[in-house]
């Protein structure tokens, strides 16, 4: 290997460790706590102990070529516990990623594909920006759409691609819209305008992409007069908190988890119905894990009248990851053929072995996931996949049920 | 104060401490600087001026030049002002008529720009030679120092700094909180490397505390409050009541038999909680004194008012039970301080993955080692929590050390201890050891050797942290069955599952809980870690930033026995050392009450903070106790008249520095 290969592995860390993303790599002692504790380490070739050691010694040819660089889903367990503080998953990873597709390596073709719907449609489901506002259509509450209707609002809602796309997503956002309402919230939405947050597209390693969606965006938001960004998708949370101000691009932003519990006494009288069921709560990674958040969602469950909760085995920042992060979400195959297994199927069995009968969650992505993996390992009726909003929003009595 | 008739005649020096502050300030240019100010007489400059012919140069001058005031610029007071005050003194000067710019610290080393540190020195310069033209003789102060030391924690530390102390003709006051001294140490079964038995080299010096007539040990007490100051602290005790009259106890332990409650059901804190005890008690058969303690929360006659007390009975005619016992207050007078308050093992709970108190087969290593003792709840035996032998062992390195989330220090002792409960449990059972490690640190005599002498007994060493102990498949997540460790092999670079029925999870030591209510009542402080802090990491190890009071053992920082040992000697010495010297110069810096200027208000009394000031109520004015007063100026600022003034701060004083200072900004 030419030295000058070898400093190119070197040079990134120290890199990195000047970037602000936690502690300097270099740092890294070599325990393998990460790689024992990443739950698709034992199926990779270079699990994160040794992707480090590997990129430090310059070995990044191979590294850079292997499969296992699109394993990682983005569950921040190695950066929680690394007991150096090194930040493994927002910026390792992506750093390599990047890396690789410079050198013209190309992500698994799920991903591509991805890359290119956001690109081109500024969704990752390659949908027309034209239907974005299709969920809107049977809903009975009314949708102020700032991109017509400019005025000032105290909550600029981003739906998100799979709530304003995805049916079984869409159910998700007319309920959240109904309590908006129903909490006399003043909100708006981007309407046709709205493009994707692209915290996925920098997970994977496309910073350039992701670079012009926060310039886009920026210019979006500032076009507007709102008090803060509340958004569905945590990772969209964590892009807007972490990814956003890096760039310059700052904005107030909550996810509605944290958001809701801001509005706890305002919920209360509103429960007007009971839920029986015995619920557990998913939490997600990037509000859960990375962010420390594991109170608010559990408080609002709370709320509802027959709501008993229980919890997994694995929980807060023990949490087990469904595998849609960091672009997981669209390469299950990828990982399956790799030696990987499905993260959600092990999640799905653990929220049966709690004794509930409905798993919560807060996160998009986790909803469709759920619901396969309680189909592939024989739940479905055992355990039924719900958003928390769905749960507030049959408590309120809000109109349409879950179609799950 | 200037008579009219004395001509002021400032001598100035400038240091260039080799090249440290001439590598960094024009000191020809200072000197030249220094000459043009008022009432110098002469200004010389010098490549040390702490080294003796330095300080001849000043013995000399102020003779042949008649300088009354000298100015030095060099480095920082609390290094060399001593040396100046002595070298004035020796040519006939008052001490006190020296001053220090520090040119060095506050210059020099900060400041890159050279004309810029030129521009600092003259200004730091120019205040010194103003301030010093105000100043005036004082006298030298001393105080008696009370010839008696009290060590504070029963532990090893505790134990042989007390001895050391005693067995030198000292008087020494041994408090400790437990109802026993012993500390950790008397939990363990062996100590390593060599393998000997905890007790059998323990019990030895608990028992020569109790029999020796210079040492007071006072058990199930506390240290309430800390008053005074070098010399002459004033400490409140708080004594608990044990409810049993110490000096009538023959340590018999019939009372334990006789109690009305036939089995013991209480969790022992001694034993971890894996032991049961009764609500008479003793934490351990070899305890001192051996004396049983009764638990207020749990005693029938306590709670109730109401028991057969069969307790009393079984004491007959020794008579020792004292149901009315309160606690007390004690006070004592002492010279110096030794706390010697030892560490806590870390909590692991707090870390979900290793499943400790979830899985009950997960031990944290205090717990092994009650196991291991004989002594202990098992009386030796290495058991599981169903009472079986357990066939596989995983010992879990660094569990809340070297890690950000935790503690990031190495505990320095966990390694070591690991592979002796390696050893322990090799040779107790036949089972499987497991260590998982990240680096061995065995730096000490005879640790390296021990290492190798564990790997040679078959023990297996897989270089990885842990990452997860789970229960065996299947088993649920309660089960009292075998678990898994999982771990990154890192020199097979594999991730390997580990099957064990038995996890030990090697914890850290850590600073006691309430260690920073404790360093508050000393007045000492901590280290980011929470240890408390000595005054020179490297050179003076034992001494703390409040004179007279001085550190031992795991307080400090994490130790082992051997290190903690030698350092509770020097302890004893360097407290040896001041108590012996009978009397101890005061700083003169102290308060004083102008007395014709007192009005008699008494707002200062009630804010000083050392109760130096009292009211002489004939007079009606505030006098201050010099040997009390710690010079901190409050009663200076708060004195409505204008009567509180302190030697060395003088209002003038100070004006006439920052006169100094600002003209040459």
């Amino acid at each position: 290997m030419s030295t000058a290969r070898k400093q190119a592995g070197a040079e990134l860390l120290e890199q990195l460790g000047k970037s602000g993303y936690g502690k300097p790599p270099l740092g890294c002692m070599q325990c393998g706590l990460c790689a024992a504790t990443c739950p698709l380490g034992s199926a990779m070739e270079f699990p994160p102990r040794n992707l480090l050691l590997q990129a430090a010694s310059g070995n990044l040819d191979k590294l850079l070529e292997s499969p296992s660089l699109w394993m990682c889903v983005a569950c921040y367990a190695c950066s929680k516990r690394c007991p150096r503080g090194i930040e493994l998953t927002e910026s390792l990873w992506p750093a390599l990623r990047d890396a690789a597709m410079q050198r013209g390596i190309q992500p698994p073709a799920e991903l591509q594909e991805t890359f290119q719907n956001v690109l081109k449609y500024g969704n990752v489901l390659g949908k027309s920006p034209r239907a974005r506002l299709d969920w809107t259509k049977s809903l009975d509450v009314r949708v102020l759409d700032l991109s017509r209707e400019p005025r000032p609002v105290d909550v600029l809602w981003l739906v998100g691609c799979y709530p304003s796309y995805y049916p079984r997503n869409q159910v998700v956002a007319r309920a959240f819209a109904r309590i908006l309402t129903q909490l006399g919230v003043a909100w708006g939405i981007l309407g046709t305008k709205e493009k994707a947050v692209g915290e996925c597209d920098r997970m994977f390693g496309e910073e350039g992409l992701f670079e012009t969606l926060v310039e886009d965006n920026r210019k979006l938001f500032d076009k507007y007069d709102f008090g803060k960004l509340v958004v569905l998708d945590p990772h969209a949370y964590r892009a807007l908190q972490n990814f956003y101000p890096r760039f310059g691009a700052w904005y107030p932003a909550q996810h509605y988890t944290t958001f809701l519990a801001e509005y706890m006494e305002q919920l209360r009288p509103l429960m007007v119905k009971p839920v029986e069921t015995v619920v557990t709560y998913h939490d997600n990674c990037c509000v859960g894990r990375r962010c420390g958040c594991y109170d608010p969602p559990r408080e609002l469950l709370g709320l509802i009248s027959g709501v008993k909760l229980v919890e997994m085995a694995h929980n807060r920042d023990d949490s087990l990851c469904c595998g849609g992060g960091g672009g997981g979400m669209w390469l299950d195959a990828h990982i399956v053929a790799h030696g990987g297994q499905r993260l959600s199927d092990q999640r799905v069995r653990e929220a049966a072995d709690s004794g509930a009968d409905t798993l919560a969650v807060s996160c998009p992505y986790e909803l469709s996931r759920f619901e396969d993996a309680a189909k592939v390992t024989g739940l479905e009726g055992r355990v039924k996949v719900r958003d928390i909003i769905e749960l507030l929003a049959e408590a309120m009595d809000l109109g349409e049920r879950s179609v799950a | 104060m200037i008579t009219s008739d004395e001509e002021l005649r400032i001598g100035v020096y400038v240091c260039h401490c080799g090249s440290n502050i001439a590598g960094a300030i024009d000191v020809e240019a200072l000197t030249k600087f220094a000459e043009q100010l008022p009432h110098v007489a002469l200004a010389r400059h010098y490549k040390y001026m702490c080294a003796d012919p330095g300080q001849e140069l000043v013995k000399r001058d102020i003779v042949e030049f008649g300088l009354n005031r000298i100015v030095v610029a060099a480095c920082s007071p609390n290094l060399h002002e001593p040396t100046f005050r002595r070298a004035a003194e020796d040519a006939g000067l008052n001490r006190f008529l020296v001053q220090i710019a520090n040119i060095r610290e506050q210059v020099a080393w900060v400041t890159e720009d050279k004309q810029e540190a030129l521009e600092k020195a003259e200004a730091h310069l120019a205040a010194a030679v103003r301030r010093v033209a105000q100043h005036e003789p004082l006298q030298r102060q001393f105080v008696r120092i009370v010839p008696r030391a009290m060590v504070v924690g029963g532990g090893i530390a505790g134990i042989q700094a007390a001895l050391t102390l005693a067995d030198a003709g000292r008087e020494v006051i041994l408090v400790e909180r437990e109802p026993s001294i012993g500390g950790h140490m008397a939990m363990f079964d062996k100590t390593f490397p060599t393998l000997d038995c905890a007790a059998c080299i323990l019990t030895p010096k608990m028992t020569a505390v109790k029999l020796h007539s210079n040492i007071k040990m006072l058990t199930y007490s506390t240290v309430e409050s800390v008053e005074g100051s070098v010399g002459n602290f004033r400490v409140k005790v708080r004594r608990k009541p044990r409810y049993i009259d110490e000096n009538l106890c023959v340590g018999c332990m019939q009372c334990i038999d006789g109690c009305v409650f036939t089995k013991a059901k209480f969790p022992n804190a001694f034993d971890q909680g894996l032991g049961l005890r009764k609500p008479v008690w003793i934490p351990f058969p070899q305890a001192v004194p051996p004396v049983p303690v009764v638990d207020p929360e749990v005693c029938l006659q306590i709670t109730r008012g109401k028991c057969k007390q069969g307790c009393v009975e079984a004491c007959g005619e020794r008579n020792a039970f004292r149901f009315d016992q309160q606690e007390k207050i004690e006070e004592y007078e002492v010279g110096a301080i030794i706390v010697a308050t030892g560490f806590q093992a870390f909590d692991p709970s707090v870390i979900p993955y290793y499943g400790y108190g979830k899985y009950p087969n997960v031990y944290t290593s205090l717990e092994v080692e009650r196991l291991l003792n004989a002594g202990g709840p098992t009386g030796g035996k290495l058991v599981l929590r169903d009472g079986s032998t357990p066939k596989r062992v995983g010992i879990v390195h660094c569990v809340g050390s070297r890690d950000a989330n935790y503690h990031v220090y190495c505990s320095r002792v966990c390694c070591m201890y690991a592979l002796k409960l390696a050893h322990l449990v090799r040779e107790k059972t036949d089972a499987e050891v497991y260590n998982c490690y990240i680096d061995i640190r065995a730096p000490g005599k005879g640790f390296e050797e021990f290492y190798n002498r564990v790997q040679n007994e078959g023990v297996r060493f897989i270089r990885g942290k842990v990452a997860d102990v789970t229960p065996v498949a299947g088993q649920g997540t309660t089960a009292e069955g075998g678990l898994v460790m999982q771990v990154d092999d890192t020199l097979l670079g594999k991730i390997r599952q580990i099957n064990v029925d038995m996890v030990i999870l090697a914890v850290a030591l850590e600073p006691r809980a309430d260690a920073n209510e404790v360093r508050r009542e000393f007045g000492i402080s901590c280290s980011a870690e929470g240890f408390f802090l000595e005054k020179h990491p490297k050179l003076a190890p034992v001494n703390t930033a409040n004179d007279g009071v001085l550190l031992a053992g795991a307080c400090q920082a994490a130790k082992d026995i051997p290190d903690t040992v030698a350092q509770a000697d020097a302890a004893a010495a360097k407290a040896l050392m001041l108590i012996d010297a009978g009397q101890i110069e005061l700083e003169p810096n102290t308060a004083w009450v102008d007395e014709k200027m007192c009005s008699g208000c008494k707002t200062c009394i009630a804010l000083c903070p050392y109760q130096a000031i009292r009211a002489d109520e004939e007079r009606k004015i505030a006098v201050i106790d010099q040997a009390l007063c710690k010079g901190c100026g409050t009663c200076v600022a708060a004195c409505p008249s204008g009567a509180a003034k302190q030697h060395l701060f003088a209002d003038q004083q100070v004006n006439e520095e920052l006169e100094g200072l600002m003209n040459y900004v």
